[in-house]
């Protein structure tokens, strides 16, 4: 179980946060500012070499019809995917992203967010941080009622932090900002019953206590609550955190306070919601939503027809569903790169740390750098996605405005200099068949391993592999093949020796702190790659200090150059996430910023 | 008086009664349609082969994503593909490469196939049923289903494992079939005569045996292949095929899992269905003149 949530987790297609909330592009729940997208699209346009596709890239984030909902509308809303969704439907369980999509129709966060996901006092909940940072004091308001009636109580809240921190807890969630909890690590290591710094005051305020201060308290706080009375309690035994996992209470029926219930799931094809009367901030617009799962080949043909009334496109299919006239598209920078990562190491699951082989097949920064100058990304998002997807530049996506440091430039394709580093570095050919041999004249076939899936994923895999042959690399894909996206993950999850490099995909999650996939400590480091300069300036980038933005946002900056100096991984492409909406649709955006919310989105006649 | 009638007789059924081969070549010049089958299929087959001569496979496997999914032209005389690869070459090699799968497989299959199916028809008994026993089992299995199992377990995928996986589940109904001839064959005097002779049982099932079965397994390994090309060219449109930088029919028709591509894209996958079909067609004809040569009483010529 473990094993697949991570796997699922880094998917290819993840384009929402994990560590924190799904945020996809059909919840309009989460506030905030646009200058994110529009920072997003200045770069694509700078970037794709001259070549003007602004024009054809601005996409609206709000759709234009603005008639009123109709009364009792009905909508459908599609998933798409090749496969069915796990339907493991809890917060704190839950892996794949098409779960994460089926939560934000009917469990949402007690505390509202921002555009820059940062908590505001809009949602369920309102919060007070103290002075020093260290304790933030939470309050729900009235009339926030589980599905089935029952008041939501802070007592539900500290059950995530409970079920989170428990010592059979498999999941993926127990991070920083949980760990960060005072009284949490004894929890976890199971000496206490308690958590130490959570105080319940009653049943609608309570109050968190950190080790730490830190910015990320901001962004990365856990407010979503977990019906105890409904799940069932491991605190008194009622039931084991394993049971809880597949219990139906958690995929069959379950709750959430959010603007729809939960009417009827067909396992893994598609689930019927209903209006939940009840929601706190007023009657939800729609009568009824069906969401299902939707073939990528066949999506196209469902919308156009007016079958699906929201649907996100795949980018290589934008050619194709551009014309279609009973739709708008609706698009914004993903908060996802792709990127090659290079194994420079192994996970050492004992000491729970990564460990970087300074002898390993890729351990030169030379070559590394030289095989980003390599790959032409720029022709690729131009021709295989239109402009949809843009070579990346660095490893804190441009949607993270503050953050993003524009002086950091990635490497454009440039074979010459690639050539150039190669042979400075001693890779040079030396027994004349073409390919270049490694430092110590040793034959060097560097193994690629990649994903399939997808219509473009073989030609990309080709593609690279043909860059890097131009400059006298030879690269070989792993057993001859693409591997499915779970072969693939369980490959390079654990260390096998097969691989020397891969293609993968990171959804970023909201917060901006990289350290969860690049830590020395994080297991989602498949690279590998530490450095003791790396751990310094994580650590900065979450410390006290960094709450003053300009500080953090040095660090970050130092960071950028770092990870351009050193090619732990070479970002390829930052994409836009295309939704298409039909014309009926109203009252939706996919603009984090909007005001609009989930509740208020309907069809018009 | 009867004896030298008896041999004008054995002489005349001998003018009558030429090779296999000759018969064979007989019927399908008297069949129109066999004929001009004949005469496509090898012309395909030709072209498929000898195009190495003119088409740099490196090159044609090249990546562009300047050319992508460009229309017919005199450049690119059936169009490209998604990676800009030029569709008439990856016909040609992929005609190639599927018809060297197909062949492979049935040869192998048969093979194999053969020899078991002789050894049960041939000592019959106890030997014939446990063998029989065991392929009734394997007959039963979903191969399909464990071919796909198979390529997704196998380390070092390639086209030859992959042929050797599609053999080992094709050859159980030729043996069958092999046997079932075999033994009515086994109670002939021929056999009889051979054995009192103490002749090595082996020389028995291929020198004397297989011979009297020649025709049924070239009809078999005829209408087979027909259907192992189109194994081969399903399994890889359902995406566990061969890998898929090698180009083969089924690459080019699974594109068509696309609406899109179905519509306005006809030039990718419409060229290797029809090869396809006709390729079948012409084998299928072909298959169905040797069929009627084996057996004089079809014959038409």
């Amino acid at each position: 179980m473990k094993k697949r949530s991570l796997m699922l987790l880094a998917s290819l297609m993840l384009v929402l946060s994990v560590f924190l909330a799904a945020c996809n592009g059909d919840n309009s729940a989460d506030g905030g500012k646009d200058t994110g997208k529009d920072k997003g699209k200045d770069d694509g346009k700078t970037e794709q070499g001259g070549e003007d596709t602004t024009a054809k890239l601005d996409f609206p984030l709000d759709v234009s019809n603005d008639a009123e909902p109709m009364e009792d509308g009905e909508m459908t809303i599609a998933m798409v995917a090749g496969e069915p969704f796990e339907g493991t439907l809890n917060r704190n369980f839950y892996s794949g992203t098409y779960d994460a999509e089926i939560l934000s129709y009917f469990d949402e966060a007690l505390l509202d967010t921002d555009g820059d996901y940062l908590i505001t006092n809009d949602g369920a909940a309102t919060y007070e941080l103290s002075e020093d940072n260290k304790t933030l004091t939470l309050k729900i308001k009235d009339g926030v009622k589980w599905h089935d009636g029952e008041p939501v109580k802070t007592s539900d809240l500290l059950y995530s932090y409970e079920l989170l921190g428990h010592p059979d807890y498999a999941g993926n969630r127990y991070d920083f900002m949980i760990e960060n909890v005072v009284g949490m690590p004894e929890y976890h290591e199971g000496k206490t019953k308690e958590i130490s710094g959570i105080e319940i005051i009653d049943d609608q305020e309570m109050k968190f206590t950190y080790t730490e201060a830190t910015p990320s308290i901001l962004s990365g706080f856990w407010s979503y609550a977990t019906p105890r009375h409904h799940v069932g309690d491991v605190m008194t035994g009622e039931v084991t955190i394993k049971d809880l996992e597949s219990s139906d209470k958690i995929r069959v029926n379950p709750i959430g306070f959010g603007p729809y219930k939960i009417d009827k799931i067909v396992p893994g094809e598609s689930v019927l919601y209903s209006r939940n009367d009840d929601y706190w901030r007023g009657k939800p617009a729609l009568k009824s939503i069906v969401q299902k799962v939707v073939s990528p080949a066949t999506i196209v043909e469902s919308v156009k027809k007016g079958d699906i009334d929201l649907a996100s496109i795949p980018a290589d299919q934008y050619e194709t569903v551009k014309d279609v006239d009973n739709i708008e598209l609706l698009a914004q920078v993903d908060y996802a790169y792709t990127y090659i990562g290079f194994k420079q190491g192994k996970w050492d699951a004992t000491k729970k740390e990564n460990v970087t082989d300074p002898d390993a097949k890729m351990a030169s920064k030379e070559l590394r750098q030289a095989m980003w100058y390599a790959m032409d990304n720029a022709t690729i998002g131009e021709k295989l996605y239109h402009g949809l997807r843009f070579p990346a530049t660095s490893l804190i996506i441009p949607v993270f405005e503050s953050f993003h440091d524009e002086s950091v430039e990635g490497r454009m394709f440039d074979p010459e200099k690639a050539k150039q580093l190669l042979d400075d570095a001693g890779f040079e050919d030396k027994d004349g068949d073409g390919f270049r041999e490694d430092q110590n004249g040793e034959e060097l076939v560097i193994n690629f391993a990649s994903m399939s899936g997808g219509e473009t994923a073989e030609p990309i895999a080709k593609a690279y592999m043909q860059n890097w042959a131009d400059v006298g690399l030879k690269v070989e894909l792993v057993d001859g093949r693409l591997h499915d996206f779970n072969a693939f993950y369980d490959m390079v999850e654990n260390d096998d020796p097969k691989i020397d490099i891969y293609q993968g995909a990171w959804g970023t999650g909201s917060d901006p702190d990289p350290s969860g996939l690049y830590g020395r400590t994080a297991s989602f480091n498949y690279t590998r790659y530490t450095s003791e300069k790396n751990d310094e300036l994580l650590k900065a980038g979450t410390s006290e200090k960094a709450f003053d933005t300009e500080y953090r946002k040095d660090i970050y900056n130092q960071w950028q150059e770092l990870m351009f100096e050193d090619v732990p991984v070479a970002p390829t492409v930052y994409r836009y996430a295309l939704t298409s909406a039909n014309k009926r649709v109203v009252n939706y955006s996919i603009d984090p910023g909007s005001d609009l919310r989930l509740f208020q989105m309907g069809v018009a006649e | 008086m009867v004896t030298v009638n008896q041999k004008e007789l054995i002489a005349k059924e001998k003018a009558n009664n030429p090779s296999l081969l000759k018969t064979i070549w007989r019927e399908i010049r008297h069949d129109k349609m066999a004929m001009i089958s004949l005469v496509l299929l090898l012309g395909i087959i030709i072209t498929a082969y000898s195009s190495p001569l003119f088409i740099d496979q490196e090159q044609l496997q090249r990546v562009n994503f300047l050319e992508t999914w460009e229309e017919p032209s005199e450049t690119h005389l059936l169009g490209t593909d998604d990676g800009g690869r030029d569709v008439f070459g990856q016909l040609l090699i992929g005609t190639r490469n599927s018809f060297t799968i197909g062949l492979s497989v049935t040869l192998i299959a048969g093979l194999f196939g053969l020899t078991v199916g002789l050894i049960a028809g041939y000592f019959g008994g106890l030997v014939d049923n446990v063998i029989m026993r065991i392929i009734d089992f394997l007959l039963v299995l979903p191969s399909t289903m464990f071919i796909i199992v198979f390529i997704v377990i196998v380390p070092d995928y390639s086209v030859f494992t992959f042929v050797l996986m599609m053999s080992a589940f094709a050859w159980f109904g030729k043996a069958r079939l092999i046997r079932s001839k075999g033994l009515a064959e086994r109670e002939l005097d021929y056999i009889n005569a051979s054995k009192t002779l103490g002749t090595p049982s082996w020389k028995i099932m291929f020198f004397e045996m297989f011979p009297n079965l020649s025709s049924l397994v070239i009809v078999n390994m005829t209408l087979t292949l027909a259907g192992n090309i189109g194994l081969e060219t399903s399994l890889t449109f359902l995406g566990f095929g061969l890998p898929a930088s090698t180009p083969s029919l089924g690459t080019l028709i699974a594109f068509a899992t696309n609406p899109d591509i179905v519509q306005n894209k006809w030039w990718v996958w419409l060229p290797a269905s029809l090869l396809i079909l006709i390729m079948m067609l012409c084998i299928n004809y072909i298959g169905q003149a040797v069929k009627r040569a084996s057996d004089a009483r079809q014959r038409l010529a």
